[in-house]
């Protein structure tokens, strides 16, 4: 939301955006990351294996964003991005009445690795027990993820998070906690490289992590005592919003 | 190869003191970040009291503190942007510090496929940083 703000707002270049865009995401990552880890919500394990293939992915979506800049094609990437989001809603409100995911076999990596854990959930009032499951296809929306990231300037919580619920299995909340956790390295990478190539500017990004951090403080007390369906039903508009907001950068409406 | 659900895994879960550890480095590098940000904001607002929005999108003055040297200069002379510049630095060595923190409970625990995944990512994150960056800039 940061991003299409300050273009639109303050008439801010659109990679300084996106620079900007980075530093908000580390600061609500660091933020909610800390207790969400403090709660033992994320999951370290999952999270860490995972980011091998967030960091590449990120790694070269920020390569792509700074050759597209120069290139003056960014437009057409954000219809793409935006018709991305879209696809995801209906999957999603399809499982909007799951609130636990039922069991299923773990693969050998996710025994080999010990991909399972549990958590206490305050809405239930019991404990709840999880084990990875599919490996392999997290894995390559993890990558996709990681691209769309450091792209954009997002944080890819969308598709990190489906990932982490259809293919590894994972309780709603585990998915959401990890996936934050996940972010700050995502962002970490791209940040790296938009930094390095002089698309931030400490004047405009400093303002803006400051207030995103207080925000994400906030954000990160409320979540453990509400029920799935509820982060559910906020986390959907939010992306339709989000999507048609890039689609509308995307045709010059923005 | 499949496992049936609730079939125990042989992997030890990670110590408590992860969680506790993991956390607090994060909390601590955003805090150093925040402190450093804020100070950093409040100085500039004293420094340039008529500063608009279009002076500061029309300059990025990051371009000149972008080397260590220059950063190191920038710093010693008071420079208001060159700490705005280390608070943004800090905030990216936190998740790459919390990926260190990772490093050393799965080498502690014995785990070599996690060790190596986790370094791994540690040194794509230095690639990204020190290579890429300045490769493309």
């Amino acid at each position: 939301m940061v991003i299409p703000l300050l273009v639109i707002l303050f008439s801010v270049a659109t990679p300084i955006a996106i620079g900007a865009g980075f530093v908000t995401i580390l600061a609500t990552s660091s933020a909610t990351g800390s207790a969400y880890v403090r709660d033992r919500l994320s999951d370290l394990r999952i999270g860490m294996f995972l980011e091998i293939a967030t960091v590449p992915g990120a790694l070269i979506g920020a390569t792509v964003t700074v050759f597209l800049t120069h290139a003056n094609l960014a437009s057409l990437l954000l219809i793409a991005l935006g018709a991305v989001l879209l696809a995801t809603i209906p999957g999603a409100i399809a499982r909007r009445h799951i609130e636990l995911p039922p069991p299923k076999a773990q693969d050998a990596r996710s025994q080999r690795l010990g991909f399972r854990g549990e958590y206490y959930d305050e809405a239930l009032e019991q404990n709840v027990e999880y084990q990875g499951a599919r490996t392999n296809p997290a894995l390559g929306v993890m990558f996709g993820a990681g691209v769309v990231s450091g792209m954009f300037g997002i944080g890819a919580g969308v598709f990190k998070v489906f990932a982490l619920e259809r293919f590894l299995n994972l309780p709603m909340k585990v998915s959401t906690a990890t996936s934050n956790f996940m972010i700050g390295v995502t962002a970490a990478a791209g940040t790296g490289v938009m930094f390095s190539a002089g698309y931030v500017n400490p004047v405009i990004a400093a303002p803006v992590a400051i207030g995103t951090a207080a925000g994400a403080f906030l954000g990160s007390r409320l979540l453990p005592g509400l029920r799935n369906q509820t982060v559910r039903l906020v986390f959907m508009p939010v992306v339709a919003i989000l999507a048609i907001e890039v689609i509308l950068r995307g045709l010059g409406y923005g | 190869m499949t496992a049936s659900p609730g079939v125990p895994s042989q992997v030890e879960p990670l110590p408590p003191e992860a969680y506790t550890r993991m956390s607090l480095v994060l909390r601590a590098g955003l805090l150093v970040a925040l402190v450093i940000l804020a100070a950093g904001v409040i100085a500039y607002l004293v420094v340039n009291p008529a500063a608009d929005s279009s002076s500061v999108i029309g300059h990025n003055p990051i371009l000149e503190y972008l080397g260590l040297v220059a950063l190191g200069q920038g710093l010693a002379s008071g420079s208001v942007v060159a700490y705005l510049t280390l608070g943004l630095i800090a905030l990216v060595a936190t998740p790459v510090l919390r990926v260190l923190s990772g490093l050393y409970y799965f080498r502690r625990g014995g785990e070599r496929e996690m060790t190596a995944v986790t370094f791994t990512v540690f040194v794509l994150l230095l690639v990204g940083i020190l290579v890429v960056g300045p490769l493309v800039r």
